[in-house]
């Protein structure tokens, strides 16, 4: 160790006896513990509102599947069909039933030696 | 330690009463620590509130009240950092109030005798702190940590958690850079 190191360590010394004590107020740990009651209400808060927002959206989608749901029960009795498939279903089953009332009028009009 | 290691698991388990007691037992040595870390006295409660605020929400996280005062010291080197980075954000310097607690204190100060050792401390904490100018920031709180403080490498590796090698490196090096500057002061006669 050089002459210089060792004043230097001495200069270290005074510098820590020079550095003035600090003494904590009175209001030191009220201080503390309102901070500490404030930080930890934060999170609290912030829960709540997790749990408005939360219960918020789940009556927002109740209410939208409740509204898509309502038109398409009514469109159910409605004359006109709803797909391109149902309609032809439609058509044709009116066209079996044609065909059937026709067979049953001619029915009687067939000879006897032709019938079944 | 300044409490008995059953008080600590106490606090760490939630009991109040016994983390007012840690509190007391440490806020003096915190404050002093602080104090000569930031370097700006109305500041130095403040950032102590902090340190214990964060050691109240940290506490659950100690393993073993062994390892207590290199935690604390820790969170308060962490939170005079964070004050000093603050500070440097504003545009404040860290010294800057700090002639003027001098003159306070010299104001104060009833007889002369008191009033030249009270210009004499105010002269070395100035050129100390003239002399630690030529370190970076981290550098100056590890460097006033070992050789001001007085905290020896086992329990400063405790608090970086970094290598003890590494640590001897890097004090070394801030020490030679203050060195130097403490030179070139003492042959230009401002000692």
């Amino acid at each position: 160790m050089t002459e210089a190191d060792r004043q230097l360590d001495e200069l270290f010394e005074r510098y820590r006896a020079a550095c003035p004590e600090v003494e904590p107020s009175a209001n030191f740990m009220p201080a503390i513990w309102s901070r500490i009651e404030r930080r930890g209400s934060f999170p609290l808060v912030f829960e709540r509102l997790t749990r408005i927002f939360v219960a918020g959206a789940a009556a927002a989608c109740l209410l939208l599947t409740a509204l898509t749901a309502l038109p398409a029960r009514r469109s159910a009795p409605a004359a006109v069909p709803a797909t391109y498939a149902d309609a032809l279903y439609a058509d044709s089953s009116a066209e079996r039933t044609y065909y059937t009332e026709a067979v049953r009028s001619t029915d009687n009009l067939v000879p006897e030696d032709y019938r079944h | 330690m300044l409490v008995e290691p059953e008080l600590i698991e106490k606090a760490r388990k939630g009991d109040s009463g016994a983390f007012n007691g840690v509190v007391t037992a440490y806020r003096k040595r915190i404050l002093g620590t602080i104090s000569r870390l930031i370097g700006r006295p109305e500041d130095v409660e403040d950032v102590g509130q902090e340190v214990f605020v964060r050691l109240y929400y940290s506490l659950e996280q100690l393993r073993t009240p062994e390892v207590f005062e290199p935690w604390l010291y820790r969170l308060t080197v962490n939170a005079c950092y964070d004050y000093l980075r603050r500070l440097k954000r504003r545009g404040e310097s860290r010294m800057s109030d700090l002639s003027e607690q001098q003159v306070l204190m010299a104001d104060s100060a009833a007889g002369s005798k008191r009033q030249d050792e009270e210009s004499e401390k105010g002269r070395v904490r100035e050129f100390v702190d003239a002399l630690f100018q030529h370190v970076s920031e981290e550098d100056r709180l590890l460097l006033t940590l070992k050789e001001v403080e007085g905290l020896s490498l086992k329990e400063l590796e405790q608090i970086y958690g970094v290598n003890e090698n590494a640590l001897k490196v890097r004090l070394f090096r801030a020490r030679q850079r203050v060195l130097k500057a403490y030179n070139t002061a003492s042959a230009e006669g401002k000692l």
